[in-house]
This record gives structure tokens, sequence and C-alpha cells, in this order.
């Protein structure tokens, strides 16, 4: 190389040049490939007719898709600043589902709890709150897949209870959300204590890391997204902290769809898996920063 | 001249200054009264958006939970409003306070009223809508539009308006104001002092040096007078002047130059020149008004505007410059006297031109160089045309060593014989172009340069040989020559003269050297050693012109003379004037009690010659005898007792000037 340039001065001035040139060209070429990512980001999904047509009736109709959530869990879903928007993976994912199926995507505000109850008696269409898809909950509803995680112990900054882990929950105070997995999986855990595990169930799960915050509780169950997102943002990594870095009881969050809604959970299953087959799913994913929860495949009631 | 009260420039460009600099000094002080009015609504919106934020989620968001304001509040949810703000309201922590639903419909009223101030399209309360906070100051409250988050989802249910006393926060911003202002003010008043300060320092600086610049360059150094330059704008302004108002009131422009400076300079140094040349300055402006202009031409010129004077003032108010300039001065430990050549001319009568007007000023002064005067009015076409003086010194040259000139001799004779005793060698030029000249044409440019000491060596040479020459015809005449000032103020003149003597084997006792009363006021010490040492050789001395020069009675007692001749003036008025012939008996007198013999100059009637024969002279010349011939008419008069008495001319004859 040394050799090289040493013997090509009179090649460096047009070689200064080239790079000119290239510069230029480069500095053309940046802007169409920008815009190109945003056309993707923005076009979510492209409309099929076929699986539009493959929706029930009186969803065709309407044009929409009402879909329920808990607005607490961040950063699956989350109000935005004006306190009205739900933001979060969830909701993109959603309308990126929407622009597939050829339908708007609304998403409504549900106390966990009320959310099967509603998507069974038709008030919601669909359930999409980072809702693990359980056997028990399979005999309710059908489950679309679409993520995967475990359940992480939440404490306060600092473990003033010096919990590591499930066991030392035992004879503690712990905050869950009313209604999830975590609730199941700290009555499976009360079989190996002494001492009862107290737990409090709230409507929300805002309501649940209130609780931990001002020291009623010794712990909170997270699901692992939202408890990192809790310890990393800024505005609460002053407050709460992991217990312990195991995740517990990995499950596959889903979709909650009726069973007597012929044809959606189809939809919905082939809306999702064009998502994860175009790269729109996995975009999405990196966005909310959660890309290590991805699936490979959709499937239905995968529940254990 | 209409006079207007100007400003000194240095002052007005002080003010120009000043006013300047309290530009930026007054923008800074608004800008920085702008910042703390800036600052005060800064903290007063910080503090209502704090106060705001905290009534938002202590006492309104907690009493809505689970609210739904489109539906309207359960009365449970209204008493806990209601008792959570009631405190606040009461105590006028806070002015107002509704909460609205999303439609700008008034959910809650803390007057219980129904319609809200906010329309929905306010932008204050779309900001509210969206998320963000809105705050205005108006009057004396702050209104605060905010969403109200009563669930930890931040999840928001409406819009909280409610209005802040302004007044509270408004006192304390003016309470802030009121201190720091008056300090900012201060701060920027000693920063404009500073200001002005540095520049009036920078102006008074800068206005003395050029005032000082523009002195030097129109000023003399030496004397502090005006110089050539400045004294030329006078002039000028001052002709200008004369010709805008009529011929009547004119003025006088005269040019003076001092007599024997030169030798001042030569003699005794340059620094006694300057403080000869510095004590002329003073005696000259301390002699004349305020109007008058007294300026230093160069050397020892001197220039002097006297304007609005009629002629007869200005000669006699320029006779009395003179007389006061002729005061002894003390130079370097040695008293000189002063001698100076006024010329005058008039204006706007003899020139219309600052030019003209020096040229003729100076051919006057150059005529009174030549005359007793000492004050000559130029007077146009007058007598002689003037020959540029370094011309005639080139002349002069040429004449030295062409032996251009010759001698001729005046007897001297003695009263009580009747008989020729000695002669009195006078020198005379034999121009090629302009005939014979008399000295009174090339004898004062001669002795303003150093070719008299030339001139005087020939002049003893060829008397000399003349006496040789004279006495080996039988004649023992004694022969008289005169010297000048500048011969006196050199020691070596005295052996130069016995060296002569020596070489020519004349005893020294036929030599007689005459000096002028003024060659011997001009440096007395030098003048009276030189005098002492040609004396002790047996050279008798003679003071010549007496009478007419300004020599101080106790100067004569200094001076080892042998003989004193009366000026002419004293001798040719004595027939009429009593007064001459008291003065001329007194002189006689005089001389003789001081062993001096005595010469009476310029006889030219027996009348006269018989009076002075009486009164004890002892000798005479004059015309009534013989004019100045060459000796070997002389010796053929002498001969031949008053064979050419006859003959004697009566021309007018022109005065002659000691060689």
């Amino acid at each position: 190389m040394i050799t090289q340039h040493s013997s090509a001065w009179t090649r460096i001035a047009p070689g200064l040049a080239l790079l000119g040139i290239l510069g230029v060209l480069a500095s053309c070429a940046a802007v169409p490939e920008k815009a190109v990512a945003a056309d993707e980001t923005a076009a979510v999904g492209r409309y099929d007719q076929a699986l539009h047509d493959l929706l029930p009736a009186d969803i065709r109709e309407r044009g929409l898709l009402r879909v329920g959530t808990d607005a607490s869990y961040a950063p699956m879903s989350t109000f935005g600043p004006d306190g009205r928007t739900i933001v979060g993976s969830e909701p993109d994912l959603g309308r990126a589902l929407g622009e597939v199926l050829g339908v708007d995507v609304e998403f409504v505000h549900r106390d966990f709890m009320r959310i099967l109850p509603e998507v069974r008696d038709g008030s919601l269409d669909l359930g999409m709150s980072a809702m693990t898809d359980t056997r028990e909950r399979e005999r309710k509803v059908d489950f679309v897949t679409y993520f995967s995680a475990g359940t992480a112990v939440l404490v306060q900054h600092g473990n003033p209870e010096g919990i590591s882990g499930l066991r030392d929950l035992c004879g503690k105070k712990v905050a869950v959300e009313d209604g999830t997995t975590q609730v199941d999986l700290l009555a499976r855990a009360q079989s190996h204590c002494a001492a009862t595990i107290r737990v409090r169930r709230f409507a929300t799960n805002s309501d649940a890391l209130l609780q931990l915050r001002t020291g009623r509780v010794a712990a909170a169950l997270n699901d692992l997204p939202p408890a990192v997102y809790l310890v990393s943002d800024p505005r609460t990594a002053a407050q709460f902290q992991f217990a312990t870095t195991t995740q517990y009881e990995p499950g596959l969050y889903g979709v909650a769809v009726a069973k007597n809604r012929p044809g959606l959970r189809e939809a919905v299953q082939a809306g999702l898996s064009r998502l994860v087959d175009s790269g729109v799913y996995a975009e999405v994913l990196s966005r909310w920063k959660i890309q290590e929860g991805a699936v490979g495949q959709v499937t239905v009631n995968s529940g254990r | 001249m209409p006079r207007r009260p100007r400003l000194h420039p240095g002052t007005r460009l002080f003010l120009v200054y000043a006013a300047v600099s309290l530009v930026p000094v007054t923008l800074l002080g608004l800008a920085l009264i702008h910042g703390y009015q800036e600052r005060g609504q800064a903290h007063a919106r910080e503090q209502g958006l704090a106060e705001a934020q905290v009534i938002e989620q202590m006492a309104v968001a907690p009493a809505l939970r689970g609210a739904d304001l489109s539906v309207g509040l359960t009365p449970h949810q209204r008493s806990y409003l209601q008792s959570s703000t009631d405190l606040a309201l009461f105590n006028g922590s806070v002015t107002s306070l509704q909460v609205l639903d999303f439609e700008g419909q008034v959910a809650f009223s803390d007057d219980g009223g129904s319609t809200s101030q906010v329309a929905v399209d306010d932008p204050g309360f779309q900001t509210a809508l969206a998320g963000g906070t809105d705050l205005r100051i108006s009057g004396r409250s702050v209104r605060v539009l905010q969403p109200v988050f009563p669930e930890t989802s931040g999840q928001a249910v409406g819009v909280l308006e409610v209005y802040l006393p302004y007044s509270d926060i408004l006192a304390k911003v003016q309470e802030e104001t009121r201190t720091a202002v008056p300090r900012m003010l201060a701060g920027l008043l000693a920063l404009y002092t500073v200001l002005a300060m540095i520049s009036f320092l920078t102006t008074r600086a800068l206005t003395r040096y050029a005032v000082e610049h523009e002195r030097q360059a129109l000023h003399d150094s030496l004397t502090g007078l005006p110089n050539r330059e400045l004294f030329r704008r006078v002039a000028s302004r001052a002709l200008t002047r004369s010709a805008r108002l009529g011929h009547r009131p004119g003025g006088a422009l005269v040019v003076v130059d001092l007599d024997h400076f030169k030798e001042v300079n030569d003699t005794l140094g340059h620094h006694a020149g300057d403080e000869l040349l510095q004590v002329v300055a003073q005696r000259l402006s301390d002699s004349l008004r305020s109007d008058d202009t007294v300026a230093r031409l160069g050397g020892d010129e001197f220039g002097i505007i006297l304007p609005s004077r009629d002629r007869a003032d200005t000669v006699a108010l320029l006779c009395e410059v003179r007389r006061a300039l002729s005061e002894p001065v003390p130079v370097s430990g040695r008293i000189l006297s002063v001698e100076a050549s006024f010329g005058v001319c008039f204006f706007p009568d003899d020139a219309d031109t600052v030019e003209g007007l020096l040229q003729h000023a100076d051919a006057a002064m150059y005529q009174g160089k030549h005359g007793p005067q000492g004050v000559v009015v130029y007077e146009p076409g007058g007598s002689t045309p003037q020959v540029d003086a370094l011309v005639l010194q080139g002349e002069l040259r040429r004449a030295l060593d062409h032996e251009q000139f010759v001698l001729l001799y005046q007897p001297k004779i003695d009263l009580a014989t009747g008989r020729v005793t000695g002669v009195e060698a006078l020198v005379r030029w034999q121009h090629p172009e302009r005939g014979l000249l008399a000295p009174a044409e090339f004898l004062p440019v001669v002795e303003r340069s150093e070719l008299i000491v030339s001139l005087t060596r020939w002049v003893l040479g060829r008397a000399l040989a003349d006496l040789v020459a004279w006495t080996a015809v039988g004649h023992d005449w004694t022969v008289s020559v005169n010297v000048s000032a500048k011969n006196l103020a050199s020691l070596s003149f005295a052996e130069e003269v016995i060296d002569l003597l020596d070489r020519s084997g004349v005893s020294p006792s036929r030599l007689c050297l005459e000096v002028t009363e003024s060659a011997i006021a001009f440096d007395l010490e030098t003048t009276a050693e030189v005098i002492a040492a040609l004396s002790a050789s047996g050279i008798a001395m003679a003071l010549d012109d007496f009478g007419v020069g300004y020599t101080a009675i106790s100067q004569l007692r200094a001076l080892a003379m042998d003989e004193i001749k009366i000026d002419r003036l004293f001798i040719t008025g004595l027939a009429e004037l009593e007064q001459d012939r008291a003065i001329v008996g007194s002189v006689i007198d005089l001389a003789h009690s001081l062993g001096c013999t005595v010469t009476a100059e310029g006889v030219e009637s027996a009348e006269v010659a018989t009076w002075l024969g009486q009164a004890g002279c002892d000798h005479a010349q004059g015309y009534l005898w013989l004019r100045p011939v060459p000796w070997p008419v002389l010796a053929a008069y002498d001969q031949s007792g008053s064979a050419l008495r006859t003959g004697q001319t009566h021309e007018h004859r022109p005065r002659e000037v000691p060689a």
C-alpha cells in the first residue's frame, strides 16, 4: 500500500477528484435510501384482499377492529403524553395488522380482567394486552401467539428487603396485576413457602408498581420486557431494580380471539405471519427495543 | 466680524464621544432591564406551572379516579374535589378552578357555575388536549390549562383550568427588579463615567498634541515667536483686512536685522547667540501692543506687523523699540549691546502682497544698515536699485582677488599749525562695470560677511605700503585705518597687525586704528583686550564717530584710547547751534582729561575750523581742506600749502563709511 501510494503521486489528484464525485454520489444516494426506509416503516403491511375476505362479515362492514388492551404496560401498551392515545409495540403491531387486513384498528383501554369477557361477548373484537397464552385461558378464547416473555421480580431500588428470587417472597407482600399469569405463578410458588405470600392484586400494572414505589409491598411481578423498560427508563430507573436475573415461566403472548368468530382467528394469524415474513414485525419490535422476545412463527393455542 | 461663541474642538470631540458612548450604554441598560423583566416573567411562569401541577396531582386528580367526565361527576367525586380545593380557594391561594371534559364542557367549577371562560378552539385548550400545559398571564391572575391524569397509567380524564393570583408573584418580581435595577444603573453609570473619563483624557491629550503640533509648525522653537510662515499668514490677513476697510487705517510691515549678530555667534558661540536672540525677542514683544505681531523670520532677522497705525506713530514707536533693544544685554557673562536695523514699509500703500512688502522692508532695512538712523522707511522708486547681497559678495570676493580696491586718503589737519599730520585711508571699489563705488554701496555687505577680515588685511597692507612710499618722498604723515567690530572680536588681530608692521618696517606709532563706538559696544571685553594689545605695541587707537553710537562713558575708561573723533553730526551745525557747541566743547575737555587727542570730523567751513581751534580741538578733517584723494595728490597739496584748496569741489558729498 505504502509503495503504491508513494509511487502514484501523479494519480492522487484524479483520485481526489474521484473521491469528490463519489462523495457527491453518496450524498445523493443517501436521500432516496432514507426515503425508502421511511416508506417501509409507514407501509406497515401490504393489504391482502384474500385475508380481508377471511374476516367476519360484520367486521368487514364496519371496517374497524376494536382491540382491548390494558394501557399500563410500557412498552407494550401505554398512554401517550396526552393521556388518551394508546401507544406501544402492541398498537403498532395492531395497526400493521389492520393495514394487511384492510380495516382500521382501534385500541381501547380496559382493565386486564375485563378483556377476556368483553372479547367473548363481542364488545371487543380482539384482546392484545401482553396476555400469556395458557391452557386455562384457551378454554375461554383462542390465542394467536406473537411474542415470547417470562416473568421478572421487581423490587425497590437498593433492594431493601434483600429479595433474590421467588423463594424470598414467602411471608412478603407482593403486588401483581389482577388476572395475569403472575397471579397463577405466585399461587404455584406458594407451595414452596412455609409463610404465606401475601398477594395484592390491582386493576392495572401501574397501580401494582405504585404500591412497590411507595413501599407498601416488597416486590412486584412483571413480564420481562416492561420490567426492563422500567429499570432502564430514566424516570423510573431510580425507583426499581431486578431482584434476580432469572426469568420465570417463559410463555407466549397471544391475541385473544372469540371462538365464535369464524375466520377472524385465521385472518389474524395469516396477517401476523405476513408481518413476520415481511420484516415489519421485527422492525416494530426493535423500535420498542424488545426484539429479544420475537417469535419465529405465529401459532394458535400453544399454551401450556 | 460677528463672533459666535464657539466650542473648543477638543471639547466638541469629547461631547461627541460622550453622546455616542451614551447610545451603547443606554442600549445595554435597556437590554438588561428587559432581561430582568423577562426573567421575572419566566420566574412567574415556572412558579405558576409548578403550582398548577401540584394542585392537579394533589387535589384534583385523586378526586377524579375512575371518573368519566362525559357523564358527569359522582356526588362522591364532587364532594371529594370540593373538600380538597375549598381551603386553597378560601385563602386565595387559588383564584378560581374548573375541570372541563375533552369537549370543553364544565364538569366542575369552584363557584358552582357551568360556563367556562375557555373556548374549545382556544389554543391553550388544544395544548392541554394534546397533553401539554398552557400558561397565560392576564391582568392580575395566571391561567393554567393542563390535562388531569388521575390514573397511574397516565390516562387523562379531562382538562384542569386553574387561575392563580399573579399579584404575589408580580410583587416578588417587582421587588427583585426594584433592588436589581438601581444596582445595575449604578454600574452602568460607573461604566459610562469611566468611558467618559477615558474619552475626555484621550481627547484632551489629542487636542493638546494637536495644539502643540500646530504651535510648533508655526512658531520658532528658540524664541517662541511666530515663524516666517505664521508671519506671512498674519501679514496676509492684515493686508486683506486693510484692503476691505479701505486705505485709511493701513498698517506697517517691519523687517528687523541685528547688527553684528554673526560675530556674537562666532566669538561667543551659538549658545550666546541663542541667548541674545531670546532677549531680543522678549524686548521686541514687550515694547509692542497685543495687536502687533513679532515673528522670527530666521537667523537674526525679525519681522513686525503693526496694524492700524499712521506713519509718524509707526516710526516713533520703532525708534522707541530700537532704543529698548540697545539696552546692554548680559550674555554668557559678558555685556553686549545690540543694535538693529529696521526696514519699514506701509500697506496697502507700498505693496499689495506679502512678498512685495517683505522685499520693500528688506530693501529699506539694508539702507538702514548704511545709515545712521537705524529705522528706514521704504520710499517707492527710491534711490539706488538694490543689488542682491549674495551677488555682491561674489563680486567682492573677485574684487579682492583682482585688486579692484583702491585707497584714497583724507588729510588730518593740525588745527594749531594748519599742517597735515596724518591721513585717513578710505577704501573705494573700482568696479569693472559700475565704476568707482563709494563704501556705502558695498561695505555693509562686506561687514556682514567674513570678507571684512580679508579686506581689512588688504587695506592695512596697502596703507602701510603707501606710508613707506610717502615717507620715502619726505612726508611724515601717520596713517589711520578703520577696523570693524569683527576684526576686534578676534584676539589674533593684534598679532596680525604687528606682524604687518614688522614686515613693512613701519614704526607702530605711525599707525592709527579707528574703531566705531558700536564696534566696541558689541563685545566690550574682547574688544578691550584686543585694543589693549594693539595699544601696548605702540599703535595709536582712535574712537571713531563719537557721539552717535551708544558708548557709555564708563566704557571709555576701560579702553586704551589715544584719540577721539567727534562725529560730523555735531560739527556740521556747530556754527548755528549753541547746544552742539556745548557738547563739542565738553567732549574736547573730556577727551583731554582722559589723555586723548580730539579730532573733529566733517569740517566744511573756516568758521567752524576757527571755532574748533579756539575750543582746543587738536585735529580736524573735512572738505574744507580736501576730499579723499590718492596720496600723491595729497603730497602735492601738502607741499603747496593750500594749492588745491581753491579746486575744492562743493558737490554733495556722501557720508564716508569707515573702512
